[in-house]
């Protein structure tokens, strides 16, 4: 099993030199937002933002802070997404066949494929917790605790997406690791629609219907359980990855070949 | 066969894919012979050889490999079989090197002097991309790694087809070599009998999915034979001894199951040795009647 990790990674060669910049650039970028923010451009606009009549709140100025961010501290965890290629290679190379007449179970081939992405997500992961004990030595927009929240969020649902495209890609089979990629983003929104739907409902009849506008609440309850409710999305990435698995395991076992 | 171990056991298994079947295959390769698995593109070989490599499972019957039946908890048995597939298989941006490295943590026996030894003597490159390889190249890389990791079974499937005459020769040799050691078998696929009549003990025909003759290749091609004779001449011929026959301007061309005793009977026609392919083709065409 250990040598098809290592055959994974060397197929992930070329993308993870394009991760080790994006986790360069992400520090470069951050650190020079943060330095903005408390001495710099930002700092003024957020200045100007609180002067100008426009209702926004000390708290909504530092979330408009934050939100930034927290978008730049995604790129490391998303960029995994891309690794999803070495399905795309092994099916491009054959690999498939010699694969499977090695002396390895199935169980072990398709846990490999978990241990290559979900591994590489926690090196993004991990690059973003230094990212984040650097930033919050330098900024007060987000503690350590908030940053570590969001991170663990964001890799959770990296980890569930990943877990689903790996699903899909051996339901589908080789060659369409693209309609696995859109049923694993369309898998994800269904889910949130069916179990936030009376939110969302009460949510768009007090804009759209009672025309109450956008209020900023509404807006930062989602950065706020991103920051306080880490844990829920770990947990459902981990019900979702052994779900998978389980799945991946039962399909390849009937269909064979396809990993 | 009293005494002699059984390397590869297929009993009566079943794959049926709706448009194809495997019907009922059953036959067996001993320890230490070379078993070509003769039959046209499409006969059921390859899918045999996913079978017995567990790569697809059964519908029925049972398949057994050193012994042991053949079924997902069982891939340890592969740690001594080696494989080369008609395609090479590895990704193309792999080198040797890169190759040893993955298959070191894979086979427990990984030989990594020997497998350098064999690229060396294949003169591969150990740090050129294997995609820039040509196909000869390929598949000797293919066998260097089968042959590094001590394999005691060696299972090939059209190893040697688009490969020009000299490397199919240098490949032929390297099996020779490989099953000079007595506990080493090979069973290799393909539609070019010239190499199976070269290297083969056994044999064994596959068409439309099931096996039609299998044996000894010494005593089939001993057995059999091509009777010619006139048009007239062959109704007097049994038909229980032909096994196909094929008309033409000069007369009549037949496949025989039984050369000594056809010769016997009928003095007056020309009775000569079947080649493998001969034999091949008789049998293929007497299936479609």
């Amino acid at each position: 099993m250990k040598g098809l990790v290592i055959k994974d990674i060397m197929c992930l060669k070329k993308q993870l030199t394009t991760f080790a910049f994006v986790i360069a650039g992400v520090v470069i970028v951050s650190v020079m937002y943060v330095l903005s923010t408390r001495f710099g451009n930002l700092a003024k606009v957020g200045v100007a933002l609180l002067d100008e009549n426009n209702n926004m709140s000390e708290i909504d100025v530092k979330n408009l802070g934050s939100m930034a961010l927290v978008l730049f501290m995604f790129l490391p965890i998303v960029s995994v997404g891309d690794m999803i290629n070495v399905f795309m290679a092994d099916g491009k190379a054959g690999f498939v066949k010699v694969s499977a007449s090695f002396p390895v179970p199935l169980k072990n081939r398709l846990l490999a494929r978990f241990i290559t992405i979900f591994s590489l997500l926690g090196i993004g992961a991990l690059a973003d917790i230094l990212l984040a004990g650097m930033l919050c030595m330098l900024t007060d927009i987000m503690s350590f605790g908030e940053f570590f929240g969001v991170i663990i969020s964001v890799s959770s649902l990296m980890c569930i997406y990943s877990a689903l495209v790996i699903l899909f890609c051996i339901m589908l089979g080789y060659g369409k690791e693209q309609y696995a990629q859109c049923f694993s983003l369309l898998s994800m929104v269904a889910a949130f629609i069916i179990v936030r739907f009376k939110d969302l409902k009460s949510v768009f009849i007090r804009i759209f219907i009672e025309e109450h506008g956008f209020d900023s609440d509404t807006f930062w309850q989602p950065l706020d359980f991103f920051k306080e409710k880490g844990y829920v999305f770990f947990f459902i990435a981990v019900f979702v990855m052994i779900l998978s698995y389980m799945i991946s395991l039962n399909i390849a076992e009937r269909k064979r070949g396809v990993i | 066969m009293d005494g002699i171990n059984n390397v590869i056991e297929l009993d009566n298994v079943t794959k049926d894919y709706g448009d194809f079947k495997l019907d009922g295959i059953t036959f067996s390769v001993p320890e230490g012979s070379v078993c070509g698995f003769i039959g046209q593109n499409g006969a059921g070989k390859t899918t045999t050889i996913k079978l017995i490599l567990d790569m697809i499972g059964k519908d029925s019957g049972e398949i057994r490999v050193f012994g042991e039946s053949v079924c997902k908890n069982n891939a340890g048995i592969r740690e001594n079989i080696g494989v080369v597939f008609d395609e090479m298989g590895f990704h193309e941006f792999m080198t040797g090197r890169d190759i040893s490295i993955m298959m070191k943590n894979i086979y427990k026996n990984w030989d990594e002097k020997a497998f350098f030894d064999y690229l060396k003597r294949f003169s591969l490159p150990s740090r050129k991309k294997c995609g820039a390889f040509s196909r000869g190249m390929r598949m000797k890389l293919q066998i260097a790694v089968a042959l590094s990791h001590n394999a005691k079974l060696l299972i090939m499937d059209e190893p040697t087809s688009g490969l020009d005459p000299v490397v199919r020769n240098e490949m032929i040799n390297i099996f020779r070599e490989f099953v000079v050691e007595e506990d080493h078998t090979i069973l290799l696929s393909s539609h070019i009998t010239g190499d199976l009549e070269k290297l083969a003990d056994e044999v064994v025909f596959i068409d439309g999915g099931r096996i039609i003759l299998a044996g000894n290749k010494d005593e089939l091609l001993e057995k059999h034979g091509i009777l010619k004779c006139k048009k007239d001449d062959f109704g007097k011929i049994s038909r229980s001894l032909i096994i196909s026959e094929d008309y033409n301007e000069y007369g009549v061309q037949a496949l025989v199951n039984d050369r000594y005793s056809a010769n016997q009977l009928y003095p007056e026609t020309i009775i000569e040795p079947a080649p493998l392919e001969d034999i091949m083709i008789g049998y293929v065409n007497a299936g479609k009647g």
